[in-house]
């Protein structure tokens, strides 16, 4: 007997294989091991895509770290997914990424590298009870709002601020006080205008007086004009913040100029604590310092995260760092919820005491959104490295300052 | 606003449809989505009263959007003032910066790129400016505390906001049809098409152009407005950026220059044809900008009159005399 295969019955086998296959998913699901979702919101195009794509590297790091850990073990051994969103650079697309995250079923995520995108994320996420974890966005104004799904995990523009200036102050008492003047030079946004503002208020209280305050856009391409008014200004000390390229650019037009300085001394500085301008402009950043997010490099994660970033051909950065830590987060909170629920997840960020970070903190509390035991932590390059010089219990080298003359 | 063509015709109810059927979606994303695509669409209504009807081409539309947006945040942030009036308040804001730059720009007979440029720098210094003072927030902006009401005008049903919006692109281009189909838009269009010979016949170019400016810059603070209400945070590179002049121009330029329905067509289809090259590509990020550069430059260069103008050749009921403006 043979059998024909005409229009009808392919449709009809079609149709009835489309049903068993739709049937059948359930228990294909239900085979497999199970998943809870993590998001990362971070900028992988636009002006800050290095930044971003850094963060996503950090949390995919965490990620594999934790899966081959063992999962969630609270919640059968839960292996964890990370479901990535582009910010775009934009607040509005970050916005607009934290539905895409929504409907892809996170139960909390982190990011975004720029106050601006943050602040424009947690809004959105608010809507949805959905916890964001904040690994960098320093605007205070991001604790200020009342949400209940922020938690910042390291420290805002003003712990940093007031850390650096007291690190700097005790650098400077150490050497007998050389440095008495400062010539400011930031980016014209947010980050760099809220930063000089700060300065301005605050270096007189260390004895140091500002000579020069000097504002540029981003981009900017030539610093020579900059250099000069900063050598004209004759001051002791520069403190810059601006994003890494400008942070670059700077520095070599200080060194192509011969402005004589005692430090450069950044506060959350673009390029201070980037592996990449270390290796590309070894000369010009050498006894660079800032005050900045960091890990503690003594901690067995933080070795074994060196040794992975160094494996990938990746730029180790403190965007890596945080990313990984507020993971790191995430899954403790994750652990002890049991559960991928969004208003669990939010309860158990609220009453997180986790330890066990990579970064150099005490046991995590926030208060109104805020980690109160997150700090920033001084570093300086020193030949091909990026020393932590202060605190004194995490620090791998000694600090130099005033820098040598010829350094 | 009737199209003349049925590829026109098309267009349009494709637009409709897709506006229609977000309700129905049920997706966050989609919502989220056509939220922005409705404000960028509102500012780009606003470049086609000047640059579409009246071929003043602007490269820094933002300048509009931000001070509207500013003017509304100013007054409620730093004032308490109540969002509605902050609404009005950042339309006057825009019509008066709009004809402020018209008055000063037309006063001194710039035109084509001159005007082009000198849009552009208002636009940039006027990011300068609010990254500077400490009443706009200075470098970090300017944020508005969530609240949500109507009489804070932020809505947590965001089917409630994008219906709002919906209205808001309705009214504006009913009033663009509107100012289109009165003298005063015939005076625009025989301005762009040849500047001389409408001073000849006794139009007062200088009158016609600035108040075009004042109207597109109402819209545009109302999109600056509408942007704050949605987001409730702004700073200077927000609003002033590059990104929005760029938005602005593109859609009507897409869609079709000096059309009725050519800037929503245009940027919902450019907005659309982003989110397919991300979703697509969503696994080399940036990928979906090449996509969306080799569109936009193909249909640059095998649509110059936009979708509307090359819909208008298309289908039965189509008046010859009548393609490039009717719709």
């Amino acid at each position: 007997m043979t059998h024909h295969l005409n229009r009808r019955s392919l449709l009809k086998a079609s149709g009835a294989l489309a049903l068993a296959s739709g049937l059948a998913a359930p228990s294909i699901l239900r085979a497999q091991a199970a998943t809870v979702k993590v998001g990362i919101l971070e900028p992988l195009t636009g002006n800050l895509a290095y930044n971003g794509t850094q963060c996503v590297a950090g949390a995919k790091f965490a990620v594999e770290a934790l899966n081959a850990a063992g999962g969630i073990k609270s919640m059968g051994g839960a292996q964890i997914e990370l479901v990535v969103a582009d910010a775009q650079s934009r607040p509005e697309v970050a916005a607009a990424a934290v539905d895409t995250l929504v409907e892809a079923g996170v139960c909390a995520f982190t990011g975004a590298t720029a106050s601006s995108l943050g602040l424009a994320s947690t809004q959105a996420a608010a809507k949805y009870n959905l916890a964001q974890v904040v690994s960098i966005g320093t605007a205070e104004a991001m604790v200020e709002r009342g949400l209940p799904n922020v938690f910042r995990f390291t420290p805002g523009v003003n712990k940093c601020t007031t850390v650096a200036l007291d690190n700097l102050r005790l650098l400077n008492e150490g050497a007998g006080s050389p440095v008495k003047t400062a010539a400011i030079v930031h980016e014209d946004g947010p980050f760099g205008s809220g930063m000089a503002k700060i300065l301005n208020e605050r270096l007189p209280g260390i004895g140091i007086e500002v000579v020069e305050t000097i504002q540029h856009p981003t981009p900017q391409r030539d610093f020579n004009n900059i250099a000069l008014r900063v050598k004209a200004s004759k001051a002791d000390i520069l403190i810059p913040s601006n994003y890494i390229n400008e942070y670059t650019l700077m520095a070599k037009a200080i060194r192509q100029q011969r402005v004589e300085l005692m430090a450069i001394y950044s506060i959350l500085g673009g390029a201070a604590s980037n592996i990449k301008f270390v290796r590309e402009n070894n000369e010009v950043a050498q006894y660079v310092m800032d005050c900045n997010h960091w890990y503690d490099p003594q901690k067995p994660a933080s070795v074994a995260l060196a040794e992975n970033v160094a494996k990938a051909g990746l730029d180790l950065t403190y965007d890596v760092m945080v990313a990984y830590a507020s993971v790191q987060v995430i899954a403790d909170a994750l652990e002890r919820s049991a559960s991928d629920d969004r208003e669990k997840m939010i309860e158990a960020l609220a009453a997180s005491t986790f330890d066990g970070s990579i970064m150099p903190y005490g046991p995590t509390k926030f208060v109104n959104g805020d980690n109160v035991n997150s700090q920033p932590v001084n570093t300086q390059i020193r030949g091909e490295k990026i020393e932590l010089v202060f605190p004194k219990e995490y620090a791998t080298a000694e600090a130099v300052f005033p820098m040598p003359k010829e350094g | 606003m009737k199209p003349t063509s049925m590829g026109q015709a098309v267009l349009i109810a494709a637009a409709v449809l897709y506006l229609v059927s977000v309700f129905f979606l049920s997706s966050p994303i989609w919502m989220g989505f056509s939220l922005n695509a409705l404000i960028i669409a509102v500012v780009a209504l606003s470049w086609n009263v000047t640059g579409g009807f009246g071929g003043l081409f602007s490269f820094g539309h933002a300048v509009m959007y931000g001070t509207g947006a500013y003017a509304s945040a100013v007054l409620q942030v730093n004032y308490g003032v109540n969002a509605w009036i902050g609404l009005v308040a950042g339309i006057v804001a825009g019509a008066v910066m709009g004809a402020f730059i018209g008055a000063i720009t037309f006063r001194f007979g710039l035109k084509g790129s001159y005007f082009a440029l000198v849009t552009l720098a208002f636009a940039e210094v006027m990011r300068i400016c609010a990254s500077s003072f400490a009443f706009t927030g200075g470098g970090a902006g300017l944020q508005v505390k969530l609240d949500p009401g109507i009489s804070t005008l932020q809505f947590q049903d965001r089917t409630v906001s994008y219906t709002l919006l919906l209205l808001v692109v309705a009214a504006v281009m009913i009033l663009t049809a509107v100012m289109k189909n009165s003298r005063f838009g015939a005076y625009l269009i025989a301005i762009r098409e040849n500047e001389d010979a409408a001073r000849a016949l006794g139009i007062d170019t200088y009158r016609i152009k600035v108040i075009a400016m004042a109207i597109s810059g109402a819209f545009g603070g109302l999109a600056g407005v509408l942007y704050l209400q949605t987001m409730l945070y702004i700073d200077s590179t927000v609003v002033y950026g590059n990104a929005i002049s760029v938005e602005a121009l593109i859609g009507p330029l897409i869609g079709g220059a000096g059309t009725v329905w050519g800037p929503l067509v245009g940027t919902l289809g450019l907005h659309l044809l982003g989110e397919g090259a991300k979703h697509l590509l969503s696994n080399a990020p940036g990928l979906n900008f090449v996509l969306y550069a080799v569109v936009l430059i193909c249909a640059l260069r095998f649509l110059p009159q936009g979708l509307m103008g090359f819909a208008a050749r298309i289908g039965p009921f189509r008046k010859k005399e009548e393609d490039d403006d009717n719709a």
